[in-house]
């Protein structure tokens, strides 16, 4: 099972002939309307196509925003895109929203309780840092379980940073469930989103690969190999790499040949587990479901066993509001020695659980 | 016993969309790599494989190559295909499909490669199973080509 969480999707009406000099810094104005041509369409389906062939079967399509998130002028580019394309069994497609902090972000950039519907389609959210104050933010609010964690945290690799990271920020974050992406494109030397490029977070050219090599190493030796994910950021087609390829290219980092495979594998796939906690209400599994213990409300019967069914010590995600189910178990397990006693039990310990909620 | 090891790398080159594909042959891959390695991991890389690595088969119908590495650095040279942008202009995506430690099993691989390819041709084709199609003789001389292979 392999994982690239990072396809840049663009806006189909952003053109390159909006941007101006002007422009640079602030948001560029979006269009309210999303509408994709067939030829932009077939485009994105080709691409998931060669990711197919590859090997990947977990896709992330990522939406870059500049600066903030502006709610009055933020448009959901992928919601539409994703229902023209064609099913694909077996294959999976999720939803990211990337945010560049820069200087201007670090005040506030939208991430906030107000704004949570906008983020609440996302499967995924991630920041890209690009000053030491907002990887501090990134790295210490931002990660905080909520339902707007930014569970990613993508540096821009191929930019001479110019702050040292710090040890403290980077431990935090990945004690807080983030992870660090290495997108693989910056290695080639290859085309980056534009999006990126606009913001001044990615830079294609020969200066580009020695940031990339750099940037990266440090940031494997800061990470330890633990909280890494790779994933590709490729918006040439040439520039696609097979997983293995891409584990490879990992290990002359200087990372275990194991660490390089679970980059790839294991830790994505438990980052998107994770990420999920983000639809659910303060980011348990579900939601908490009290039970009312046996010893304390009258009941003819004294020898039952109360039930644990608070969600935080049970690790299965699709227990919702179904206490009920669980508290039926034990009078079962039990056996049926005494049949009609039995039932009568249960009825009265549904009536309790109802009484009490 | 200090025995010589190698790795056999089993690569395909995917051609993308956009271009013609010229005729390549293993002259002009070793080439590509030579400069791929020289690039991003210079002399240093170059003197570590260089005097050990070799193209040793290439299919222009499949587009599968097989090179023989030497075994302590062979990372540097799966890396610098990895990182191989171009062959003579035209761009490629590298797909490392097997790496192995004796010719037996790179054989077995590439045979088996082969099979999967023209399989997904036939089925673009959409031909009947009866037909016979020139496929089939190319798998009889690949196979017997790759058979011939030595060390």
């Amino acid at each position: 099972m392999f994982f690239d969480l990072n396809v840049p999707v663009h806006h189909p009406q952003h053109s390159s002939a909006q941007i101006s000099k002007k422009n640079k810094g602030k948001q560029a104005q979006q269009p309210a309307e999303v509408t994709y041509t067939p030829a932009q369409v077939a485009a994105v389906e080709a691409r998931l196509d060669l990711l197919v062939h590859l090997g990947y079967t977990v896709v992330a399509l990522n939406q870059t925003v500049q600066t903030a998130v502006v709610p009055k002028v933020h448009v959901n580019i992928l919601e539409n895109l994703i229902q023209q394309l064609k099913p694909r069994p077996g294959i999976v497609i999720l939803k990211r929203l990337t945010i560049v902090l820069d200087q201007e972000s670090e005040k506030g950039f939208g991430l906030t309780p107000a704004n949570a519907s906008i983020f609440k389609p996302y499967d995924l959210i991630a920041l890209v840092p690009t000053t030491l104050s907002t990887l501090s933010l990134a790295c210490l609010t931002h990660s905080q379980p909520s339902v707007l964690t930014a569970h990613i945290i993508a540096l821009p690799l191929t930019l001479r940073l110019d702050f040292r990271m710090k040890h403290t920020l980077v431990r935090t974050a990945l004690k807080n469930g983030t992870v660090f992406e290495i997108n693989y494109v910056g290695a080639l030397g290859g085309e980056n989103d534009t999006v990126l490029v606009e913001a001044g977070a990615a830079e294609s050219g020969a200066s580009a690969k020695r940031n990339w090599w750099a940037t990266t190493k440090e940031v494997t030796r800061l990470t330890k190999g633990k909280g890494l994910i790779v994933s590709g950021g490729v918006v040439a087609e040439a520039d696609l790499r097979t997983p293995r390829d891409v584990s490879n290219l990992i290990t002359l980092l200087g990372l275990a040949q194991d660490a390089a495979h679970s980059a790839s594998t294991s830790a994505p796939k438990s980052l998107v587990l994770r990420a999920q906690t983000r639809q659910t209400y303060r980011t348990v599994f579900s939601d908490p479901v009290l039970v009312i213990p046996e010893g304390t409300m009258p009941t003819p019967s004294v020898t039952s066993t109360p039930t644990i069914s608070s969600s935080d010590t049970r690790s299965d995600k699709k227990r919702s509001r179904e206490g009920e189910e669980g508290e039926d178990e034990p009078p079962q397990k039990k056996g049926n020695a005494n049949g009609p006693e039995n039932s009568s039990r249960k009825k009265k310990r549904k009536k309790n659980a109802q009484e009490g909620r | 016993m200090v025995r010589f090891k190698n790795r056999w790398l089993l690569v395909e080159f995917i051609p993308t969309s956009n271009g013609s594909a010229t005729q390549l042959d293993g002259y002009k891959i070793w080439e590509a790599v030579r400069q791929s390695v020289l690039n991003n991991f210079g002399d240093v890389g170059w003197g570590s494989i260089g005097l050990s690595i070799n193209v040793k088969y290439y299919s222009p119908t499949t587009n599968i190559c097989i090179i023989r590495v030497a075994r302590d650095h062979h990372r540097i040279a799966w890396g610098a295909v990895t990182l191989l942008t171009a062959i003579e202009g035209t761009r490629y995506i590298p797909n490392v499909v097997h790496v192995s430690g004796t010719i037996k099993q790179t054989q077995l691989a590439a045979i088996s490669h082969n099979r999967e390819v023209i399989a997904r041709f036939r089925a673009q084709a959409k031909t009947s199973s009866a037909y016979k199609d020139s496929y089939e003789e190319y798998l009889k001389t690949s196979a017997m080509e790759i058979e011939a292979l030595h060390d």
